[in-house]
């Protein structure tokens, strides 16, 4: 599956560069659980992505997904991350609908 | 983040939470004060009877959270103890959801401490809840956490 054209990251990382495979764990919780019908999900991808590339891979898939984007925050490797944020091999990302506990 | 003192208590649990315990366990002889805070399923949401609730939770993520928001806790204010613990899965009316005991030499910290501890518990760990009703379910509205703006890093070199 192709996200989006190359692009690397170019940070203090050892993660090799572009067109190595990346697989990532993708969780979703709440309302977002519902819309997509998953609460995991694998993927694999040849190219450099973002987490907003991979948000948007959903909202692809699930036209619904699109309507929230603004209500969701990401995380990468349970620490809150912004959207821009590249993703390595080996990540677990989740979108989190406005939290509701207490 | 400092570590935690080994004594705190930070959980994740599906059964009742056993408040006279977890006081008990914040209490010592060098403390002259606990301040608790115990939340509990309320029996309407805007006029709305509730029937009961689901919490659900990104376990990993909000137990990593809790213990932030207690590394904060015993760096802003003189504290001895706390206990965090949220219940998830269904909960009935009038069943604890949240309890928070914080304990201190003193009363103010004891109350600032668990204050900030809700209020940021509310604001950031990933819990989740649906409220039922007669006539269907809804998500509850929550609130966003802050997340990180845009990072520089990500920027492609130069």
């Amino acid at each position: 599956m192709l996200l989006a054209p190359p692009r690397i990251a170019r940070y203090n990382s050892p993660v090799p560069p572009v067109s190595q495979t990346i697989r990532v764990k993708v969780l979703f919780f709440g309302r977002l659980k519902e819309l997509t019908g998953h609460a995991e999900d694998s993927l694999e991808f040849a190219d450099a992505a973002t987490i907003e590339q991979l948000f948007a891979f959903y909202a692809a898939r699930h036209p619904e997904l699109a309507k929230y984007r603004s209500s969701v925050v990401a995380s990468r490797n349970q620490e809150f991350a912004a959207w821009d944020t590249p993703l390595r091999s080996g990540d677990e990302v989740a979108f989190l609908p406005p939290v509701s506990g207490g | 983040m400092a570590p935690l003192p080994h004594d705190d208590i930070y959980q994740l649990v599906r059964e009742p939470i056993d408040m006279a315990a977890l006081a008990r366990h914040v209490r010592a002889p060098e403390d002259g004060a606990i301040v608790i805070f115990d939340g509990f399923v309320r029996n309407q949401s805007r006029n709305r009877p509730t029937l009961f609730l689901d919490y659900e939770a990104y376990e990993s993520m909000a137990l990593a959270k809790m213990r932030e928001i207690g590394a904060q806790l015993h760096e802003k204010y003189r504290i001895h103890r706390v206990v965090m613990v949220h219940r998830l899965g269904r909960l009935q009316i009038g069943e604890t959801s949240v309890f928070i005991a914080v304990s201190a030499p003193h009363r103010a910290a004891a109350f600032d401490a668990c204050r900030f501890a809700i209020d940021t518990l509310k604001r950031t760990v990933p819990i989740w809840k649906k409220e039922y009703f007669e006539d269907g379910a809804v998500w509850a509205d929550g609130e966003l956490p802050p997340a990180p703006g845009a990072t520089p890093r990500a920027k492609p070199a130069s």
